[in-house]
């Protein structure tokens, strides 16, 4: 069977020690400002006035129906059989409609290379046996990751064994691959994702851009590559200012 | 299949470029999904090829197994090293980013000569022979004008070894490492007066197999050491309850069950009223304390007066809640532990808080018990033989620069030899301290005084005396008097810019240094080799003493052709080669239940104390006529508009050394003051707007707010290491507030150990 590759973070066990964020960050030559993967951290006051802090490491959720697949005009952005969902840097113009389909601002544009980065479940280590090098590193060993359809993985037992819940609500249900434990706890509204006023859906950037599917494959590539030039002049002018925007995560 | 891919690219690129020039040429009305997207294979990216070599992390002092990828010639990647038993293949982000110490931009590059005043950090690049040479001159001329003892070294890393055995050499007994005076040593000491035995520099505990912690201020998953918090973790998971004792609400405390905000520096009041609980209510282990326990009808008769109400005004902890705990831990013991903080230099009477830490430890019987405390094994690797030192000084153990309390702490001088400047372990000044590591706080006092003799000459190795001795002008002073100063280090730093000689050394990604040894369930020897070659004009420490060595006549002390010999030389004593080491990075004794929790098999615990047993009432203390350590020593509290100044740490922040770390800076590049609303309603103060820290002195600067219930309304807090004024320092300078000017340095009065907690400050919006 074809293997279906899930993300499992025990919120219990995650210390926001940023271990998983470097270990990305080198693994991959992240440039500085930018990055893969985050931990969110979360403090409120309880019911009882006191006060609590969650811990939400995140990255792409590898979605069952990925938006950003869907407005990719290039066909840059795909998902692997196995569930991952890739760029490929020959291919991406580095247009960004894809940034804010993504209601988990997993997107971002590399400077450097100029395409769009992102988590990858590193599939380069995957698929040589390896384990992602931020659940590698992981202290609190809460990041598990696997084959969910190989019944005797630690994704699939833990996925058993404990409550999961997803990063989903009712806008926003896309059928993500990443899963979370919260010992019962409920999520917090801010690491939910959210529809970006952006965000163009696929059925949108058909209507609006090609609404006969007529215009052509000259159209197409007129379209993308003149959002591309777009956003590198909008790039040079806020890059500066943008720098390390990603730290709030 | 990524042959499929390789063979897919050529046609793929080839469609491509079709696909492109059908785009300019034509309009053809195509369907969206079969021409605007490209159908053709996807390009994967594949791993590059790299290399792997063994190491041992420098970021912190926990020194995790490490291994480094390298590529090309050099390293990129820190991963873990699945066999070291101190973090079992985990790496935190600190230990990740240590590619940014070996890359920093603002690394020590070259030899350089001071051409400014000093502070100034005018400098010249000078070869390393010139600079060697000029040290042991300088260094000579000070022994003969004042005598070998006028030499201070004090090493801050994990590569500090050579320096301590250069300076013993040379005859001083002046050698210091803040882990004691700065750190730890309250609570190794108060283990090895009442059980004779300590935790150890890596924590000797069953933390998987527990089923209670009570962490007294230990912020175990922040002041993160990887296998500690890992094995933490383990235990909570395996549902052992937790009560966090914090006056701040750390992430510790968000895996706890029950967080007990105490009132800062009365930790003592609240274990001394446990103890009471215990020992009255008859709820500890009778069988233990039968068989292995002294003195408990005597430390009745003194916490009789301690009772859980009396505490509750002094700590605001509850009495109910302390009978309660007592009684939830009795019920689990003895897989139990009174969790003790790393750092104990807070409060007056550090020793009594160690010592009732040990002390409740003991009366649930946890010693060799699963769960509790077990007995180490150390894999024995004899160091190599050397000529005698001809000074007081006790010399470094077998363990070789790791943390020993074991090692004769209570050493006393030998008849008409040099006694320590600091007065560690010197008859009449501060005898329980650790001759071996010293009183740091008490040596920069020494040298700023100048008293009890000239010291003209500093040797430093790593470390920030600014950042981690408080009062900046003793610091300041102590620097002046120099003669000559002499600094090694990877980083600049506000320190080692008042050096006269400046030599950088190599990054620990970039060289070997002696063995690493150490003791837990499993005994092991760890290597740590270079990665890559030096990126800059540097070299490692035993490489730069064993030159000095030479230059000044101390050959005999470093009688190895290279560092490798050296360790070569070791490991045959042990019956092992470099070649062996070299498979695995670390060779290991198994965990041996029977050794590490003899109680659990039949055997017998061994507690190396004067009488053989626990003293629960210390013998070496009465000997000493300070058995009062035990009292309840009254503590500063904070008057109308004061607050008590708190510091501690973060996960991915390591001491005052990592702010300029690139990768780390990222997380946090300054700090806050953590402030409770309702004391920052009073003052008008919103989260995030800037305010100004003052104490009594004057001292202090201005920080932004962070504006939460995570602190007590008493309490102001803030985490170490920021506040950097060095310009070399081109990402952390000017970043943040030090929380070094703010916190106190007043002595321990048993140990001499500094007391960071005492002081108070004002709080106003700028």
């Amino acid at each position: 069977m074809v293997a279906k590759y899930v993300m499992l973070a025990d919120t219990t066990r995650c210390i926001n020690c940023k271990a998983c964020e470097v270990a990305c960050r080198a693994e991959w030559d992240t440039p500085l400002g930018y990055s893969r993967d985050w931990v969110k951290e979360v403090e409120y006051v309880n019911a009882k006035g006191l006060p609590e802090v969650q811990l939400f490491p995140g990255r792409c959720q590898h979605c069952d129906d990925p938006p950003c697949v869907e407005v990719c005009p290039s066909g840059a952005s795909w998902k692997r059989e196995d569930g991952i969902v890739l760029v490929d840097h020959a291919i991406c113009s580095g247009c960004e409609l894809c940034v804010p389909a993504c209601p988990y601002e997993a997107r971002w544009l590399n400077p450097v290379t100029n395409t769009i980065s992102k988590c990858t479940f590193c599939q380069p280590r995957i698929d040589k046996g390896l384990q992602p090098a931020c659940v590698e590193t992981c202290v609190g060993r809460a990041l598990i990751f696997g084959d969910a359809n190989d019944p005797n993985s630690a994704v699939s037992q833990l996925l058993k064994a404990k409550e999961w819940q997803k990063l989903v609500t009712d806008e926003v249900n896309i059928g993500p691959n990443h899963y979370y434990y919260t010992a019962g706890k409920a999520i917090p509204d801010s690491v939910m994702p959210k529809l970006n006023e952006r965000h163009l859906s696929g059925t949108l950037m058909e209507n609006i851009v090609n609404p006969l599917g007529t215009l052509g494959i000259g159209g197409m590539m007129a379209v993308f590559l003149g959002a591309g030039i777009k956003k590198l002049i909008d790039r040079r002018q806020d890059v500066s200012n943008k720098e390390g925007s990603h730290e709030q995560h | 299949m990524q042959e499929s891919n390789q063979s897919g690219k050529a046609s793929r690129r080839a469609f491509l470029k079709s696909m492109m020039g059908t785009a300019v040429a034509s309009t053809a009305a195509l369907s969206l999904d079969a021409q605007a997207r490209i159908h053709a294979p996807h390009e994967l990216e594949t791993l590059k090829d790299y290399e792997e070599h063994w190491g041992f992390c420098d970021m912190c002092y926990w020194r995790c197994g490490l291994k480094v990828r390298s590529r090309d010639g050099k390293a990129f990647k820190i991963d873990g090293n699945p066999e070291h038993p101190l973090n079992r293949g985990v790496v935190c982000g600190k230990g990740n980013s240590g590619i940014q110490v070996a890359f920093a931009p603002n690394r020590l590059k070259q030899p350089m000569e001071r051409t400014g005043a000093r502070g100034d950090n005018k400098w010249r690049p000078m070869p390393w022979d010139e600079a060697l040479d000029k040290v042991a001159h300088e260094l000579n001329k000070v022994k003969e004008k004042y005598g070998p003892q006028a030499l201070v070294m004090i090493g801050h890393g994990t590569w500090e070894k050579p320096y301590h055995r250069l300076a013993h050499a040379f005859g001083t007994p002046n050698t210091t490492s803040p882990v004691f005076g700065l750190c730890c040593g309250p609570r190794g000491v108060a283990n090895m007066l009442v059980a004779g035995r300590e935790l150890g520099g890596n924590e000797t505990l069953d933390l998987e197999n527990c089923k209670y912690f009570l962490m007294m201020g230990r912020n175990v998953t922040e002041s993160l050491h990887n296998g500690e918090t890992l094995g933490w973790i383990d235990g909570v998971a395996n549902g052992a309850k937790v009560t966090y004792v914090d006056p701040r609400y750390t992430i510790t405390a968000s895996k706890a069950d029950e967080w007990l905000s105490i009132r800062p520096l009365t930790d003592h009041a609240f274990l001394l009223a446990l103890i009471h609980v215990v020992i009255k209510g008859g709820l500890y282990d009778t069988q233990f304390v039968a068989e292995y326990v002294t003195g408990l009808d005597e430390l009745a008769a003194k916490v009789e007066q301690y009772t859980p109400e009396w505490q509750e005004e002094i700590t605001t902890i509850p009495a109910d809640t302390v009978r309660r705990i007592a009684l939830e831990m009795a019920q689990k013991a003895p897989a139990v532990l009174v969790y003790s903080p790393r750092r104990l230099t807070r409060s007056s009477n550090d020793l009594g808080t160690g010592m009732s830490i040990s002390i409740l430890n003991s009366l649930f019987g946890v010693w060799d018990r699963n769960g509790g405390i077990f007995t180490p094994q150390t894999f024995k690797i004899p160091e190599i033989t050397l000529p005698e030192f001809p000074h007081a000084h006790v010399t470094r153990g077998e363990t070789g620069g790791d943390f020993d309390f074991a090692q004769k702490p209570f050493a006393t001088d030998a008849e008409g030899k040099i006694q320590r400047a600091d007065g560690a372990g010197v008859v009449g000044r501060w005898p329980l301290a650790n001759a071996q590591y010293g009183l740091t706080n008490e040596m920069w006092r020494a040298m700023a005084e100048q008293d009890p003799y000239p010291l003209k000459a500093l040797l430093t190795a790593g470390g920030n005396g600014f950042s981690n001795s408080t009062d900046y002008d003793t610091i300041r002073k102590a620097l002046l008097n120099m003669d000559f100063y002499v600094a090694a280090d990877v980083i600049p730093n506000e320190m080692n810019s008042y050096a006269d000689i400046l030599l950088p050394e190599a990054s620990y990604l970039e060289r070997y240094d002696d063995l690493q040894t150490g003791g837990m369930q499993e005994g092991f020897v760890a290597l740590r080799e270079p990665a890559m070659q030096p990126l800059h004009d540097t070299k490692g420490s035993w490489d730069i003493c064993k030159a000095l060595s030479q230059r000044m006549g101390l050959e005999a002390w470093f009688p190895h052709d290279s560092i490798e010999a050296l360790l070569e030389d070791r490991l045959k004593k042990a019956g092992l080669s470099l070649a062996e080491l070299k498979e695995k990075g670390v060779i290991k004794i198994p965990a041996d239940p029977k050794i590490n929790f003899p109680r659990e098999h039949g055997g017998k615990s061994v507690f190396p104390t004067p009488s053989g047993k626990i003293e629960l009432i210390p013998s070496q203390l009465q000997a000493l006529g300070m058995a009062d350590a035990i009292e309840w020593a009254e503590q500063p509290r904070p008057k109308d508009g004061e607050f008590h100044f708190t510091f501690g740490r973060v996960g991915f922040h390591t001491h005052a050394r990592t702010q300029d770390n690139i990768w780390l800076n990222y997380f946090m590049p300054e700090n806050l003051l953590w402030i409770h609303p309702d004391a920052a309603v009073k003052l008008g103060i919103s989260d995030g707007e800037t305010v100004e820290v003052k104490d009594a002195k004057g001292r202090g600067g201005k920080i932004a707010a962070k504006v939460t219930p995570r602190i007590r309304p008493d309490t102001v807090f803030t985490v170490h290491g920021f506040g950097h004024w060095d310009t070399r320092m081109t990402t952390a300078v000017g970043k943040g507030l030090s929380d070094s000017l703010l916190a106190s340095d007043t002595r321990e009065k048993h140990i001499g150990s500094i007391s960071m907690g005492m002081n108070m400050v004002t709080v106003t919006k700028v």
